[in-house]
């Protein structure tokens, strides 16, 4: 699942996996815009079948948060 | 050496009354304003051993951080003409301002050796140039807005004026740079002797709350579109914050009526103003929600006792109240003129600015944006000009598309680009066109909806008639 939603992150982003440590966070690179944001929730949602809370979106500020929630709503799936 | 520039003034003058005082902060970084007027004095010290001279143009790509800051203020100083880029703006559109503007150098980033001072300079005025900003052109040609240093004072005063922000405030600034607005705010803050921290965006909207409670904010500015990002992104936690928040600036596009109203919920207490305006005729209106809460469409009136907004008919007369015509301004902080002198021949009525928006006033004075500048398209604040998109299509060998503006389906941009494409006029799907357009164009240039189109609406001398596609 890491490298599945590590492989997403770096497809919208438009940079190479190598870049995509689970400690970086929006802003940390110039491409992580608020636009690609919005884009990296819709991709995840649209390729893992998956629905993410609103009130989860508030936390998911970087890759490693990303990997848990997308985790955790599959576990619960 | 700083008479032409009234805001330098002012950071000279804070510099010595109030040594200590934090200016700006930046990765936790904080600079004062005795170190911002140093830095400032090594930045033009730096330009100048490059060979800048007065009058000479520099490109400035805007990169948040504050080299940006001490290299826009030390070319000011010695006399050097702004060129501020974005740093997302494509190469041909680079390229079109290098061909126009000439900048001996085009820079990022500058090595400055600190306590180094420029060679005076004399003979500069207030009136010189000391911006060039490019606009997006309805035309799809960018023009070059020339901004004098008592433009850019005038406009800061006049925002300030309007907004009552004090010395006291600290200040979040997400918003880019390389364009009107957040430029405006660096300007206002410095001008009032106010701290500003600068975040890399608002992106990270947990970072943005972090940054509130930690500096202690009191006030921001954003564009619609973040506060819809915000929105979606955080909820309403952004309340626990509206008794430090004194005031929020908002701009560059409309807000949906139900959104100003939900945020004069959130913030009962801020003062909530929405600026109209064109890097032409910075923030020429204002209105505060509080204050127009029974009349929430309006633009408010002119920002300041120096600025006059008249609407005229196409033949340049003044219209009466209730009439609609175009939206013309007169002010202090209306630009020198065009970098290319042509382009000022039509675009006054008398001293009046023609600002190409259709708009109204009603009889106690409020004004009414009818509809935004012809066809320009209005992503979250950037402006997208569907002539350049088209071209971009139609050089894929496309035989012919119009590209005009619909609502955001998310609801959080505003609009977003469609193109329509002339059927039979290419073998290419849609999905071929764009693959080959994305390199091309910044991103939020791209159409997100395509749709095939029999025939294009033209007018009988062939003039494409975009606004009857607008859905």
């Amino acid at each position: 699942m890491k490298e599945m939603v590590t492989e997403i992150i770096a497809e919208v982003l438009r940079v190479e996996p190598q870049k995509i440590a689970p400690s970086l966070s929006i802003g940390d690179i110039p491409e992580w815009t608020s636009m690609a944001q919005m884009g990296l929730i819709s991709a995840l949602e649209a390729r893992l079948g998956i629905e993410i809370p609103i009130e989860d979106l508030f936390d998911l500020t970087n890759v490693q948060a990303l990997i848990d929630e997308v985790e955790k709503l599959k576990a619960g799936a | 050496m700083i008479g032409h520039s009234p805001i330098l003034q002012k950071v000279w003058e804070y510099a010595a009354s109030r040594p200590d005082k934090v200016a700006l902060v930046w990765s936790d970084e904080s600079v004062s304003y005795s170190q911002l007027k140093n830095r400032i004095l090594a930045a033009a010290a730096a330009l100048q051993s490059k060979g800048l001279n007065a009058n000479d143009c520099l490109g400035i790509v805007a990169k948040k951080g504050l080299d940006f800051v001490y290299i826009y203020f030390g070319a000011q100083l010695i006399g050097v003409v702004n060129v501020v880029l974005d740093p997302e703006a494509n190469e041909k559109r680079l390229e079109y301002i290098r061909s126009l503007t000439n900048p001996k150098m085009v820079i990022d980033s500058l090595e400055m050796v600190e306590g180094t001072t420029p060679n005076p300079i004399c003979g500069l005025s207030q009136n010189d140039t000391a911006d060039i900003v490019f606009t997006t052109g309805t035309t799809g040609v960018a023009k070059g807005v020339c901004l004098s240093h008592f433009n850019i004072f005038s406009s800061a005063d006049n925002i300030n004026g309007f907004i009552g922000n004090g010395p006291e405030e600290i200040e979040i600034l997400g918003l880019p740079l390389c364009h009107s607005f957040g430029l405006g705010r660096l300007r206002c803050m410095l001008l009032k002797g106010a701290t500003l921290v600068v975040l890399p965006s608002f992106a990270n909207v947990k970072a943005f709350f972090a940054a509130i409670e930690k500096y202690h904010a009191t006030g921001f500015g954003m564009v619609p579109a973040i506060w819809a990002y915000i929105r979606k992104f955080s909820g309403t936690r952004i309340a626990k914050y509206a008794p430090q928040i004194k005031y929020i600036e908002i701009g560059s596009a409309a807000m949906p009526i139900e959104s100003k109203k939900e945020l004069c919920e959130l913030f009962p207490t801020t003062r909530i103003c929405h600026h109209y305006g064109l890097t032409e005729a910075s923030r020429a209106a204002f209105m505060e929600y509080h204050a127009c809460v029974n009349d929430l469409r309006t633009i408010g009136k002119e920002v300041s006792g120096k600025v006059s907004i008249r609407i005229f008919n196409e033949n340049g007369s003044e219209v009466q109240d209730g009439e609609s015509g175009e939206i013309c301004i007169k002010g202090n902080m209306v630009m020198k003129g065009y970098f290319n002198p042509e382009e000022n021949v039509t675009a006054y009525f008398g001293e009046y600015f023609r600002t190409g928006d259709e708009g109204c006033r009603a009889t106690d004075g409020n004004l009414y944006l009818l509809s935004r500048k012809k066809e320009l398209i209005n992503v979250g604040g950037k402006k997208v000009s569907p002539i350049e998109v088209e071209d971009a299509i139609i050089a894929q060998g496309v035989e012919d598309c119009v590209v005009v503006g619909v609502p955001d389906p998310d609801g959080i941009l505003g609009e977003v680009p469609k193109a329509y494409i002339l059927k039979g006029g290419t073998s290419l799907s849609f999905e071929e066109i764009k693959a080959r357009i994305i390199g091309m164009l910044e991103p939020y240039k791209v159409p997100v909806a395509w749709e095939w189109i029999d025939t294009i609406p033209k007018t009988a001398s062939g003039k494409k008639q975009r606004l009857q596609l607008k859905k």
